[in-house]
């Protein structure tokens, strides 16, 4: 129990560091801008209670809106993420079900699973933050292409870092 | 009784839910619009030394350019005092004169943390209320407008960049004086557009856009950018593309400046409207 809190407490502290330090200063033409910290929110164990999952997904959007100077936004967006992943779980799950106690990961419920799994919920967060960012239906569907690049970029490095924590694990 | 535990367990996520969403909407609503940028200086204040350590090791690899610039920078400004000069007759001058009476006031300041990649961008400089900023002031590069400030603790203070969709400014043709609303489109950090210049002027590609000094923040004549191209919309205006002089990608040495008459030409114009 205590040795889960100390991981997931690493990995939240890492994905702040990557996140603010080298995600926030990629300025690519203002289309690009990947959120990779939403993985926080995806690697929690499977049967988190609600509560605290919404909760900590309050923290990490908070934290990450300190350091990127844009109050509240992230954290709508996180608490959404958070909130609809039980449901997103349900949706996506695999033909077997999924096993008591275990982590939704790529080395458990393979590529295809956590690929669509992490698409559902970055789509998500991302479609909320963008257009909480810009308030406004104007201009919707230049926003809208926002979304979708920042989404296949989020996603790909998402993808890859948790690739290669399966190779170490 | 399962049915209605569940439905209980789900109905308190729910709540938690509304209530952490609503929290979040609360903080946005207070704290994201500009005039009120107390939450952004907090904010911005806790991660403020961090920005500063990054901005220091990547200043120090770029300080030949900055050099440079601020060479030419000074040429032009000692041309300009030459004409100054010339033109005014130190004998007949008189410090008390309230005609001769300073208008602008600058500061400059070192840029230590900026964006281009949101809608919504700011960037932090390095001077605050300690060395005479105000919230309002303008802010430009060596080349051009930049920002102007909208909060400031002791010793930083955090601008509004022209590359923010709610920034505008009165901005005119150079050549024949139309003037317009400037304001970027969210598109991209080179480009602003101006808009409101009506369709029986005369426009060319390369005409210089400037600041007119409505606002009463901007001092006359600040250069904006050129015109890079122009459409019609509408029946009567024509939506000019401006390239802006400044390159914000660059943005480092930037000059604030307060309008000391500031105060006497809103409460004038304040009795007629």
């Amino acid at each position: 129990m205590i040795n889960t809190v100390l991981r997931f407490g690493l990995i939240f502290i890492l994905l702040v560091l990557l996140q603010v330090l080298l995600f926030n200063n990629i300025q690519f033409s203002g289309y690009i801008n990947p959120y990779v910290y939403i993985m926080f929110i995806l690697l929690l164990p499977i049967e988190i209670p609600s509560w605290l999952l919404l909760i900590l997904s309050f923290t990490i959007g908070m934290i990450i809106d300190f350091f990127s100077g844009s109050p509240g936004v992230h954290t709508f967006a996180t608490v959404l993420s958070g909130f609809v992943r039980p449901y997103v779980i349900r949706v996506v799950s695999p033909k077997d079900g999924y096993e008591s106690g275990s982590e939704p990961s790529m080395v458990n419920y393979g590529f295809r699973w956590f690929f669509s799994y992490t698409l559902l919920i970055v789509l998500i967060h991302h479609t909320s933050l963008f257009y909480l960012e810009v308030f406004r239906f104007t201009d919707f569907f230049r926003t809208l292409f926002r979304v979708i690049l920042s989404t296949i970029f989020s996603v790909t490095f998402i993808l890859l870092i948790e690739y290669y924590r399966r190779g170490k694990n | 009784m399962r049915n209605l535990l569940n439905f209980l367990t789900r109905y308190n996520n729910l709540i938690v839910f509304l209530v952490l969403e609503g929290i979040a909407l609360y903080i946005i609503s207070t704290g994201n619009s500009y005039q009120n940028s107390r939450l952004l200086n907090a904010v911005k204040g806790v991660t403020r030394g961090i920005e500063q350590k990054i901005y220091n090791t990547s200043s120090y690899l770029s300080l030949r350019e900055i050099n440079e610039r601020l060479a030419m920078q000074n040429v032009a400004l000692k041309n300009r005092l030459e004409q100054m000069v010339r033109k005014e007759n130190p004998v007949f001058f008189s410090v008390q004169d309230s005609v001769y009476k300073q208008e602008y006031q600058h500061t400059s300041g070192e840029v230590i943390d900026n964006s281009i990649n949101r809608q919504k961008n700011f960037f932090t400089i390095n001077k605050g209320e300690l060395q005479g900023i105000k919230v309002d002031m303008a802010v430009i590069s060596p080349d051009g407008v930049a920002g102007k400030i909208v909060g400031c603790s002791k010793d930083y203070s955090v601008a509004m960049s022209l590359l923010n969709i709610d920034f505008k400014l009165s901005a005119r043709i150079k050549s024949n004086g139309y003037y317009g609303s400037l304001g970027w489109d969210g598109r991209d950090y080179r480009y602003a557009i101006l808009s409101e210049i009506p369709q029986h002027v005369n426009v060319s590609i390369g005409d210089t856009i400037e600041a007119t000094g409505f606002s009463a923040i901007f001092p006359e004549g600040i250069v904006v950018g050129t015109v890079s191209d122009y459409e019609k919309v509408g029946g009567d205006f024509y939506k000019i593309r401006v390239s802006i002089t400044t390159d914000f990608k660059k943005l480092h040495f930037v000059d604030v400046i307060g309008n000391m008459k500031k105060k006497e030409q809103l409460d004038l114009e304040k009795l007629f409207k």
